[in-house]
């Protein structure tokens, strides 16, 4: 488990990360979520070791982190950079080398990753020749070629299609499912449909962090009803409830005592019934609460 | 966790070994790299050649005759004028007769003729509007002989007892003093080389650090090996590099002498270019922590030219001194660190360098190289992960604390 403990960094006058604290957990994709200049790029230099906070402090598995553990992460910064006149595979075996594979290996597990993304036939292409998406694949691989025993990602996503995110996606469950992987993103859709916990920031600080289902459930529980054809303003009447919203036969409300299975008799009783559903709560709108 | 073959105490370890590698590979297939050696090897090729051809190259003389008498002479006067001039050699050409002969002169075919003298007694030599000195001395010496040896054998005389104590020896009290163009010459080209490979060894170095710095790779690097591998890699790569080019020339330079008959010229610079070989390596590890410094203080390549200057400058001082200083100067600054590398193999060319002031220059290029190399890795530790404008000395030397880096 990689864990940030209250820390801090301060630029000259300006505070960048202000005492944060949380954990990230083996097995979890773990999003990290903030505005623009909230601190998440900071917060992560700082995990890798490339930048000194200025208090607090990074552990591994419960003691403080060293060097030598840090060279196991993978890291992929947000200022992507690569040797942009090396070849592909020379390139990523050069850093699997870094982490002590032999030569013959390196070579082997740079070939394995450029299969994955079907980059092998362009093995002997400069970096700078490949398209920006193939080099952000190229990045990725290179944070991991050494089979890191954790990962920090600043914005591993942005920039790619769909399928390429999929592919992504696909290549960090296979290489990463056993280890802590914090990634940071703007894509608040994509971070919700993939992580498994959410830390978010808000000008340096954490101001929610937790699994994406607690986090959710500290929330009200809002429910939509779709009468057949009725109107649906009836059930602003209803006790128990509160209606938030009512367009012709469609209602979106929020429980206020009532249970949920006494909402969908009470609603299937009064007559035919489309949908009783429950809303999920889009990440969105969490995250426009809690940094609010 | 899952990664038992990369984790561990060893990983990190020995890592400037790869990072040296890498140097060393994209090097040797960059293309400014290949021209730039191959540049330099043909200008060595070509100064040895040259000196063979300038300082060495045979005066042949051809002198025209009309019989064998004439013919025996000029051979032996061709040997007389060698002993005084090793490239003169002089040649016969057979003419029928003398109308031939003269006219070959007037058509410049032969340098002069050797004719029986027009008076029936002797000979003369003729020539368009004059004969050189050296055909003269050596023909006259060469018939006076030829002529004398045959008049004693008429005469039934014993040459032998008649010239003998006339013999004139010679005993030469400098006998390097001849030597002074090519000593001169090979002093000259070790300053240059050291000052061209140095320099561009040393821009590459720096280029190198700002490129990583710039595409921002340094950030990856950093997380994978520490910093001092970075940098000591680096500097093996580099040198690695260097002294091999090194070692080519010196070996190209030997090669050049020995295959264009340059034996006594490989006599004299010979154990210079041993000693700027070592110079060489000395002086360039001194000098590479600083070149990785001042790359690392470069954000960008459009900010190098600004902190690799001082560097430039120390290179260039010793080549002015080198230059243009006096014996007194020379001998003192000759034993400073880089400016040894310099000076030493040029003097070593120019002539003896006491034993003491070798292990002096040694010593205090050692000395520094261990300090330069520490204070470069100070310097390069504290700015390889700074961005943004170029940083300055001043800040670059204070210590990166955590509230303003």
């Amino acid at each position: 488990m990689l864990q940030a403990q209250s820390l801090s960094r301060t630029f000259g006058t300006l505070t960048a990360v202000d005492d944060v604290s949380f954990h990230v957990r083996p097995g979890r994709m773990t999003g990290f979520v903030g505005a623009n200049g909230a601190g998440k790029t900071t917060t992560m230099r700082m995990l890798m070791g490339v930048l000194a906070p200025s208090s607090g402090s990074v552990t591994w598995n419960g003691s403080p982190v060293g060097a030598e553990d840090r060279r196991d992460f993978g890291y992929m910064p947000e200022e992507r950079g690569l040797y942009p006149r090396m070849k592909l595979a020379e390139q990523l075996s050069y850093f699997a080398r870094l982490h002590g594979f032999s030569r013959k290996d390196a070579l082997s597990r740079a070939d394995e990753l450029l299969g994955f993304f079907g980059l092998e036939e362009r093995r002997d292409d400069l970096l700078d020749n490949l398209s920006l998406g193939n080099q952000q694949r190229v990045q990725i691989a290179a944070a991991l070629i050494h089979r890191p025993t954790a990962l920090v990602l600043d914005e591993p996503f942005s920039g790619l299609d769909p399928l390429a995110v999929d592919a992504m996606v696909d290549l960090l469950q296979r290489e990463a499912a056993d280890v802590p992987v914090l990634f940071s993103s703007h894509q608040l859709e994509l971070v919700e449909r993939l992580c498994d916990d959410l830390v978010i920031l808000s000008g340096g600080r954490v101001v929610a962090a937790g699994s994406v289902d607690e986090l959710r459930s500290e929330s009200e529980e809002r429910y939509r009803v779709v009468l057949n054809g009725q109107d649906a303003a009836w059930l602003r009447d209803l006790r128990g409830v509160r209606v938030d919203d009512v367009d012709g036969s469609t209602a979106l409300l929020t429980l206020d005592g009532l249970e949920a299975a006494d909402l969908t008799r009470t609603v299937v009783e009064r007559g035919p019934v489309l949908e009783v559903a429950r809303v999920r709560q889009p990440l969105s709108e969490i995250f426009r609460e809690v940094t609010r | 966790m899952s990664t038992p073959s990369t984790t561990g105490p060893a990983a990190g370890r020995g890592m400037w070994r790869v990072v040296a590698e890498r140097e060393v590979s994209t090097q040797v297939r960059s293309k400014a790299f290949l021209i730039q050696s191959g540049l330099l090897l043909v200008g060595l090729i070509g100064m040895v050649v040259l000196y063979t051809f300038l300082g060495d190259r045979e005066q042949t003389s051809t002198v025209g005759v009309v019989d064998e008498i004439s013919a025996t002479a000029v051979d032996e006067a061709s040997a007389i004028a060698r002993s005084t001039d090793d490239n003169a050699v002089l040649e016969a050409t057979r003419y029928d007769d003398v109308a031939a002969a003269e006219d070959a002169v007037l058509a410049g075919d032969v340098d002069a003729a050797l004719l029986p003298a027009a008076s029936g007694e002797g000979y003369e030599l003729v020539g368009e509007d004059g004969v050189s000195p050296t055909i003269t001395q050596s023909v006259t010496a060469a018939v006076s002989q030829l002529v004398t040896t045959a008049n004693a054998a008429e005469q039934d005389v014993d040459l032998a007892a008649l010239v003998s104590g006339a013999d004139v020896g010679q005993r030469l009290l400098d006998p390097d003093a001849d030597d002074a163009g090519l000593r001169q010459a090979a002093s000259f080209i070790f300053v240059l080389l050291f000052y061209v490979t140095a320099l561009t060894f040393g821009l590459t170095i720096a280029g190198s650090v700002t490129q990583e710095k710039e595409s921002r790779v340094v950030e990856i690097l950093a997380a994978s090996v520490p910093i001092r591998a970075l940098l000591w890699g680096k500097i093996a790569g580099a040198s690695v590099l260097a002294i091999g080019q090194t070692v080519v020339l010196a070996l190209a330079g030997v090669i050049g002498l020995v295959a264009t008959g340059n034996l006594d010229a490989l006599g004299v610079i010979g154990p210079a270019i041993g000693w700027y070989v070592v110079f060489f390596v000395l002086g360039f590890v001194t000098l590479a922590s600083l070149w990785s410094v001042a790359g690392a203080l470069a954000s960008r390549q459009q900010d190098l030219g600004g902190a690799t200057a001082p560097l430039q400058i120390l290179l260039f001082a010793p080549y002015l001194i080198a230059v243009t200083a006096g014996e007194g100067v020379r001998t003192v600054v000759s034993m400073l660190p880089v400016v040894s590398t310099m000076l030493m193999p040029a003097r070593l060319a120019e002539g003896d360098v006491p034993a003491w002031q070798l292990a002096v220059a040694i010593v205090v290029t050692l000395l520094a190289a261990v300090l330069f190399v520490r204070l470069g890795a100070r310097v390069y530790e504290n700015n390889l992960l700074r961005t943004g404008n170029r940083i300055s000395f001043r800040e670059a030397w204070a210590r990166r604390s955590p509230a303003d880096a």
